[in-house]
């Protein structure tokens, strides 16, 4: 089932009564969800990814636009007739219910020409069980659960009734680290094996990028860049989406482009071709810095962080927006730490300038 | 996994569902508030009645057909009401006991709470402990004691009877206790650094802290002196408190009765409990749901 | 916590709620149960000197006793009709009152009222609505049947003789049920309110999502949710309504019965009425038999919410 958002906008009114100040929390959000996909809505608090996952499921209602679940128009219907499957962030297990009961509970609200029998409901619940690897513990109290189990009682519940689309909110952040690493990769088993439209939604750029097909930046109510993750992170529209993809954090540093030119302070480090000259941000990847003995930016070395198969050089650059430039190196190469400075030398297709007044992309051809 | 539950949707069907999804929901909402207003109307309406009937003469209030605001307004009844159940008199008793107990109960209870929640001594848990399992036991069986004590006491219509039983209140001890370990302990050791006294402590910053508490005690306990019954009854026949007397001035329930005049009586003794509630809602129904008692 | 060099201070601070906790609440614990077993014990009989033998017969008596058995009957009747009636009542205006956003708060303060008041003097009202005053004579001394059977009479029924003289111990117990499900309802709506908003509003949410009908809803999640809500007002209710007492003082009088018809004594009256005719004896083992009876219906209770009360 595909999933089709057309100009989605979500105003809340002012909770401030005086000044009347309304919040627009989703702006004009178009977006066609291709069927069987796993979509995440990533970006900081605030964002509006939560409400765009909400007027999805039919619990928050529009301002304006459109929803439609394959052509079906679902704007206007209510939740329960959507057939959709949601995971909460803390998943809203009901307590005083088993496992059992839990995954259960959707099944025994169908009617009509839907019903199924006590044995199929049965049968149902101990398959969505099996499928996120919970058979064994169906007649346990959710209080009794870990939060890893709980989470994915919760996704059987969402999915016992084969919902047309699964919605998941921030379904990791309740987890400790190690949870979440084994908890996506099972997200997306799941999704893989139900081919269930998905679309979760997550503050974390690591998680969005290594599970989904397509992942939606959004800031502030407004959609800054869709596409599959890694053509995202290679090829960012603006700064706001270079700096909120990748660990560590791609290097911010100001300069300006002069003559085909790229400078930061003194330091010309790329030629460039069909740009004009102005003021720039640089993004530079911490993999797209290499030291090198005929570098052309020159930094202060801080030191070394060895992380096994890559290290970490540190460096600081007083054009640097970020209070250290990184540059993560394979760790057989050697650098003198005895200097003080560090020559680097920029990968090309690693290396991003953004437009200091509009924050947006300037793209260039490599001379 | 086999195909969706929900089977694919007609542009008709989903029609069809939004409209019944909407009227549900009116009727939905349109039946929640009939319900409530109906119910609303059925807890008001002994207040309603009382103050119409006590406006009222006595030939209209007997009419066959009932008058639901009354032809002439008789403020005479409120006057009536006041002579015949001495209410003067009653309402002075009734507050002397409800002032004095609901001070002298603030102070035990303050001090009590005090020493379990911020002092140390021996047998602090047991004596805390030996506290609360009093409050398991109904009332009555201590009644019965208090009524002899009192008797031999010769306290028999003495103000100091109606009082003295009632000071302590082992679940107020406990409320304000849970209220004043909320209380970070640093702050009465920087007191105790600058040599402030215990009583000054607890002026200056305990009570203030527990503000809220202490007026729902308050309220609470007032509203016990206006509502006891029993045990003045018991112990004081010749010092009524409001309660008592109402009852007693208005004892004919053969059919004779003035019913404008006793209704005039009943609002004037509802009244100061309406007034307060107006004027501290807040506090009362904070107290109510925590401590579950009537008054 | 701190460590107090004098620890005489704490004792200083204590010793007035200790003082009179001796007195008038442990004292009371042990004489009473004293008094219960001494055989026809009376206070002013002691002062004069008698002596009492040890033994049970004041429990025989009390047991023994018509007007004990009538006053357990009217008792438990009371307790049996008014507390699921008024949990019900309670439980769905309070689901009410939770789906609402406007007027909400003004309908909770109208339910809150009748906590509000004294019962007696309520009482007196609620008689007035029920009672026939006047006389027949169609002049000028009029008679009014009551608003209650004018109402009834306005729906096509035929009026009741609620609590005048010939009445009927059915009637009476009605008019009892009625005032003290009123009276009831104001405390168990405001904590059951208390209850549901600090249900996770997440999940109806859930609820909502798996198209769940809005009873079912009332019956799976709110009320199993609610339900340590519900055993506390349940019990307190049941508590309460074996002390039954000054409410039908407030409608009957401290007659306690309707002008020639049965007595509606309870358990607490037939403990007062003891006390005051110098029996303390009985009333003490009256006493303990209550307290024995509301312990009792408190552990049946609490063994119910065990099975059926989650978390």
């Amino acid at each position: 089932m595909k999933v089709v958002l057309e100009n989605l906008t979500k105003i809340f009114p002012s909770r401030d009564k005086k000044s009347g100040q309304e919040v627009i929390a989703v702006n004009d959000f178009t977006f066609e969800i291709p069927d069987g996909q796993l979509v995440g809505l990533l970006g900081p608090s605030g964002c509006g990814k939560s409400t765009t996952l909400y007027m999805i499921s039919g619990l928050q209602k529009p301002s304006s636009g459109k929803i439609y679940f394959g052509e079906d128009d679902v704007t206007e219907l209510s939740t329960e007739n959507r057939g959709i499957g949601l995971v909460f962030q803390n998943y809203a297990l009901y307590p005083h219910m088993t496992v059992k009961q839990n995954i259960m509970f959707p099944l025994q609200n169908l009617k009509g020409k839907d019903k199924l029998t006590k044995d199929e409901m049965l049968e149902r619940t101990e398959n969505a069980a099996r499928l996120v690897q919970i058979d064994e513990l169906l007649e346990r109290k959710p209080s009794e659960l870990s939060g890893g189990q709980q989470q994915r009682v919760a996704i059987a519940r969402a999915l016992v009734k084969m919902p047309r689309v699964l919605l998941l909110d921030e379904p990791l952040s309740n987890l400790d680290a190690r949870l979440r690493l084994q908890t996506r990769e099972e997200i997306r088993r799941i999704q893989k094996e139900t081919g269930i439209t998905t679309i979760f939604v997550t503050h974390d750029q690591e998680e969005a990028m290594s599970i989904s097909d397509i992942i939606v930046v959004m800031k502030l109510g407004v959609v800054q860049q869709i596409g599959e993750p890694q053509s995202v992170y290679d090829d960012p529209k603006n700064l706001f989406v270079a700096k909120f993809l990748g660990t560590p954090p791609i290097n911010v540093l100001e300069g300006k482009v002069e003559n085909g030119k790229v400078y930061i302070g003194d330091d010309d480090v790329l030629d460039v071709a069909g740009v004009e000259d102005q003021d720039v941000y640089i993004g530079i990847r911490p993999e797209g810095l290499e030291p090198s003995d005929d570098g052309r930016l020159n930094c202060t070395i801080n030191n070394i962080e060895v992380m096994g198969r890559d290290a970490s050089v540190v460096a600081s650059n007083s054009a640097s927006l970020n209070p250290v430039v990184r540059a993560i190196i394979n760790s057989d190469v050697r650098i003198d730490t005895t200097k003080q400075t560090i020559k680097f030398n920029v990968k090309p297709h690693k290396f991003f300038l953004f437009n200091k007044e509009t924050e947006e992309r300037v793209y260039f051809e490599v001379n | 996994m086999s195909k969706s539950v929900m089977s694919v949707m007609q542009e008709r069907d989903i029609q069809k569902r939004t409209f019944m999804q909407k009227m549900f929901k009116i009727f939905g909402k349109t039946g929640t508030y009939a319900f409530l207003f109906i119910m609303a109307l059925i807890v008001l309406f002994p207040f309603y009645w009382m103050i119409i009937s006590s406006l009222k003469t006595l030939p209209e209030y007997r009419q066959a057909i009932p008058t639901f605001w009354p032809k002439q307004i008789i403020w005479g009844n409120y006057a009536e009401a006041f002579s015949a159940a001495s209410l003067a008199e009653l309402f002075t008793n009734t507050v002397i006991v409800g002032v004095a107990s609901t001070l002298l109960s603030l102070v035990i209870t303050v001090l009590s709470a005090f020493a379990f929640a911020r002092l140390e001594f021996k047998g602090r848990e047991a004596v805390f402990g030996a506290m609360l399992a009093t409050m398991m036991i109904p009332g009555e069986l201590f009644t019965i004691t208090n009524y002899i004590t009192v008797t031999n006491l010769k306290w028999t219509d003495t103000f100091q009877a109606l009082i003295v039983p009632f000071l302590v209140s082992t679940f107020y001890i406990y409320l304000l206790r849970q209220n004043f370990m909320q209380i970070p302990n640093e702050l009465y050791l920087a007191a105790k650094v600058d040599g402030t006294s215990d009583i000054k402590y607890l002026w200056r910053v305990m009570i203030p802290l527990a503000l809220p508490t202490l007026i729902s005690i308050t309220i609470l306990k007032m509203m016990g002196a206006w509502n006891t019954y029993i045990w003045p009854n018991l112990v004081a026949k010749n010092l009524p408190l409001i309660t008592n007397g109402l009852r007693n001035a208005f004892t004919d329930t053969s059919g004779q009765a003035n019913y404008p005049v006793q209704m005039a009586a009943v609002a004037l003794v509802s009244a100061p409990l309406f007034l307060v509630f107006l004027f501290l809602r807040k506090y009362i129904m904070q107290g109510v749901s925590r401590s579950g008692i009537k008054g | 916590m701190v460590e107090s060099r004098h620890q005489w201070k704490a004792w200083l601070y204590l010793s007035p709620a200790i003082i009179l906790l001796l007195i008038f609440t442990v004292w009371p614990i042990f004489n009473t149960l004293r008094m219960a077993f001494l055989d026809g014990y009376g206070n002013m009989a002691a002062i004069g000197g008698r002596t009492f033998e040890f033994g049970i017969d004041n429990f025989v008596k009390v047991i023994d006793y018509k007007d004990f058995l009538l006053c357990l009957k009217n008792t438990a009747i009371l307790c049996v009709a008014t507390v699921p009636i008024s949990t019900i009542l309670a439980l769905l205006i309070a689901v009410a009152l939770n789906s609402i956003k406007p007027l909400q708060k003004t309908l909770q303060t109208i339910f809150f009222l009748p906590y509000v008041t004294n019962s007696i003097a309520i009482g007196m009202v609620f008689a007035a609505m029920f009672n026939i005053v006047g006389l027949r004579d169609g002049g000028t001394n009029a008679q009014t049947w009551g608003i209650i059977n004018n109402a009834i009479e306005f729906f096509g029924g035929e009026p009741i003789n609620w609590i005048n003289a010939g009445s009927t111990y059915t009637a009476n117990i009605f008019v009892m049920i009625v005032y003290i499900v009123w009276n009831a309802l104001p405390f168990k709506i405001l904590i059951l309110l208390g209850g549901l908003q600090s249900i996770n509003k997440q999940y109806y949410d859930a609820a909502k999502v798996d198209g769940t009908r809005k009873f079912r809803v009332l019956t799976r999640i709110t009320v199993p949710l609610l339900s340590p809500m519900l055993a506390y007002v349940i019990i307190t209710g049941f508590i309460g309504g074996f002390k039954e007492y000054s409410s039908i003082i407030g409608i009957f009088g401290d007659k306690m019965s309707a002008p020639g018809g049965e007595s509606l004594n309870t358990m607490v009256g037939f403990v007062y009425d003891a006390l005051a005719r110098d029996r303390q004896g009985r009333a003490c083992a009256a006493a303990l038999i209550l307290f024995v009876i509301i312990l009792i219906v408190t552990l049946i209770n609490n063994k119910f919410i065990k099975k059926h009360v989650h978390y």
